[in-house]
């Protein structure tokens, strides 16, 4: 009793200053927006909590579904992308020589000790109508009329006057491109983790038994780190819904997702219960991916469980 | 034998770097047979697998499967297949799909596909377990999973790497007999990798000794240890004493020998003079009685029982140790005696042989 007593002293001793930051911090923060959302507005900086549904019913108006569902496909597009985009790398990681592994893995992360914003403004420079990739574009053009007309063909003119710039920013382009930019890593890591993992006697013995390159890709090197590819999808997927920064600079306003009309709400329009439904509505749906993963590998293991009796 | 070979392993070489994992091997294999390959740990007995089976090219030297060289074909078009130290067998596919696998690469249509995997998990007693995942198997039964899975594919040579280290030790001598009596009736050659001497000798028909990258013996299990080319290869292959020897005229049947000073032998031994040489005696070629008389003095140490019959150590009267086999009956007499009692040494000199210390 003694002993238990004297354990749990320090056991308060320890995790109060962290329970207490939590609560402070975290909890608190998050009670208060609960508390604007079931609110509404009765002056410029008060709002009143009356219980009303009303902030959650104008979630279904159908300017915040399209907002809704356009962010989820965003984010959504920008994932698969990240997949198809980080497997192929993670791979090329796993299996380079041994004393590169850690540069190329530097490579990888090196981008997330910069400056989010800094790295979002170069990334304005480079897709911009005037930036470096249609410069290099432009570049080509230039090459490939030159061609035609070397050979005679000039004056038909091909190719269109003159080059005709692409346009990323303010379009679904360029901030899928900035999404995928900036959740790389996000996806390489924990591919590269599963990989890593993996004992290259899998795949050897896969080759031994007559299968080639691409066979053993798809029926044992995939499933075998599927693990990892949910892993890494999840975790892409959750804060590139939340995005806020590279769709207000790439997208210009043009190509909305959540995160910028909250912060409106917040702010220009002032409606403050609504910004917190909304908030917590992108909260709900993180929990809900969540739980379906949880549930998802709970029924595989029980499925193995019933193969067994 | 005059047959023709169905693996030549001829003159490979093998180096990581500047570390040479193999020199100069060559071995050929017969059809049908058990061929082990036998040495301490990073000997290089891998490494020679997996050039067989593909995984790793030779530095030098080439391997010629049924005549053919092998060079430039990958690991997934010879007609050869291993069973993996590890057992690598597909954790997300069950046992019957894991049997299948080899097969659906070879496009044999599906009902073939299903009675020789029906057939093959027969033959490792595993019909009952078809449906199972791997990891509702214990290590003996995904042992036989790997095992169906590379014999369905009727290869020209089976490779195996360790096939019973990750078993117990009950497990494995059960899993010796099976692999024998399996190996008959497929009547495919095995190749199997093994650091344990005691399952080289019991299984297989041929031993390569392999020792540091080189062959140093290859040999039938009676001849390997009835005449070991070298002291390393009687030291590998069962117990034995060596004593070195101090002075021996090539062809003369007496030797001086540390320890034992001038002894007569039966044969004589007709190695080059400045050669390293050492005798070498096995435990059950000493006799061992109490008290003094005849023979090299010695006090006795140690008996370890083994049951049916027990080793033995004695300590010269310089000080070295010697091993010597005494039956049950003699060893249960042997341990009414006082640690250093005083006993002697019949050495059966018509046993002993002069080897060199390396073949080398
Ligand atoms: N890919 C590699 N790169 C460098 N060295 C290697 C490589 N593969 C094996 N070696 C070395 O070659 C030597 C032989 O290795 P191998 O795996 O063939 O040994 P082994 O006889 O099978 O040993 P064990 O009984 O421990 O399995 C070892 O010293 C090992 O360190
Ligand atoms: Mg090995």
């Amino acid at each position: 009793m003694e002993d238990f007593r004297r354990n749990l002293r320090v056991f308060l001793a320890f995790f109060t200053p962290s329970f207490g930051w939590l609560a402070l911090f975290f909890l608190a923060p998050l009670v208060i927006i609960f508390l604007y959302s079931v609110g509404e507005t009765v002056s410029l900086t008060e709002v009143k909590t009356t219980w009303t549904f009303a902030n959650y019913a104008r979630l279904t108006e159908p300017e915040i579904v399209t907002l809704f569902i356009r962010s989820l496909w965003l984010a959504g597009i920008s994932t698969v992308i990240c997949l198809l985009v980080g497997y192929p790398v993670a791979l090329v990681i796993a299996t380079a020589p041994p004393k590169w592994k850690p540069w190329l893995l530097l490579i990888v992360i090196l981008p997330f000790w910069t400056n989010l914003l800094i790295r979002t403004y170069a990334l304005l420079n480079i897709l911009g109508t005037r930036g470096r990739v249609n410069d290099l574009f432009e570049w080509i053009w230039v090459q490939a009329d030159g061609a035609l007309r070397f050979v005679g063909l000039g004056e038909y003119q091909l190719l269109g006057e003159e080059y005709e710039p692409i346009v990323f920013l303010g379009r679904w382009s360029g901030v899928i491109i900035g999404l995928v930019y900036v959740h790389l890593p996000f996806t390489v890591l924990p591919i590269y983790a599963a990989l890593e993992r993996l004992e290259r006697s899998y795949l050897e013995a896969s080759l031994d038994l007559g299968a080639g390159q691409w066979r053993t890709f798809r029926s044992i090197l995939l499933p075998m780190t599927m693990v990892g590819v949910i892993t890494a999808a999840i975790i892409t997927f959750i804060p590139m819904l939340g995005s806020y920064l590279t769709p207000a600079l790439l997208g210009r306003g043009q190509v909305d997702m959540i995160a910028n009309v909250i912060e409106r709400q917040f702010k220009g329009a002032n409606d403050w219960p609504f910004g917190a439904a909304m908030s917590l509505f992108l909260l709900y749906v993180t929990f809900i991916i969540l739980a379906l993963q949880a549930i998802a590998a709970m029924r595989r293991s029980r499925l193995r469980g019933r193969e067994h009796g | 034998m005059t047959q023709t070979p169905i693996i030549s392993i001829r003159n490979v070489t093998k180096r990581f770097g500047s570390f040479t994992a193999l020199e100069d091997i060559s071995i050929d294999i017969r059809p049908g047979e058990i061929f082990a390959l036998l040495g301490p740990s990073g000997c290089g007995k891998s490494t020679l697998l997996r050039i067989i089976a593909g995984f790793e090219t030779p530095t030098e030297g080439d391997i010629l499967i049924d005549g053919k060289d092998m060079t430039e074909v990958p690991p997934n078009k010879r007609p050869v297949n291993m069973v993996f130290q590890s057992y690598a067998v597909f954790p997300h596919m069950s046992v019957a799909d894991n049997v299948a696998y080899g097969l659906k690469m070879d496009k044999l249509p599906a009902a073939e596909i299903k009675t020789k995997v029906a057939e093959a998990l027969k033959q490792v007693h595993l019909s009952e377990f078809s449906h199972r995942m791997p990891d509702q198997l214990s290590g003996g039964q995904r042992q036989r999973v790997a095992l169906a899975r590379a014999l369905v594919k009727r290869p020209r040579v089976l490779l195996l790497d360790e096939p019973l280290s990750a078993l117990d030790a009950k497990l494995r001598d059960a899993m010796r007999l099976e692999l024998v009596k399996l190996q008959q009736t497929v009547g495919v050659s095995f190749i199997m990798v093994t650091h344990d001497q005691s399952e080289a000798l019991a299984m297989a028909d041929r031993i390569a000794v392999l020792d540091q990258g080189r062959l140093r013996q290859l040999a039938d299990p009676v001849t390997l240890y009835r005449k070991p080319a070298d002291a390393f290869v009687a030291d590998f292959i069962g117990r034995v004493n060596l004593f070195e020897v101090t002075a021996h005229e090539p062809g003369s049947t007496t030797a001086t020998v540390a320890s034992l000073g001038e002894i007569a032998l039966a044969a004589a031994a007709a190695y080059p003079e400045g050669e390293a040489l050492v005798l070498a005696v096995r435990p059950e070629h000493i006799r061992l009685t109490a008290g003094e008389g005849p023979g090299v003095p010695a006090t006795l140490g140690d008996v370890a029982f083994q049951g049916d019959s027990s080793i033995v150590e004695v300590t010269l009267a310089d000080g070295r140790s010697v091993q010597v086999l005494e039956d049950a009956a003699e060893s249960a007499r042997l341990m009414q005696l006082d640690p250093g009692a005083i006993v002697t040494l019949e050495i059966d000199w018509t046993k002993a042989a002069i080897l060199r210390r390396s073949a080398l």
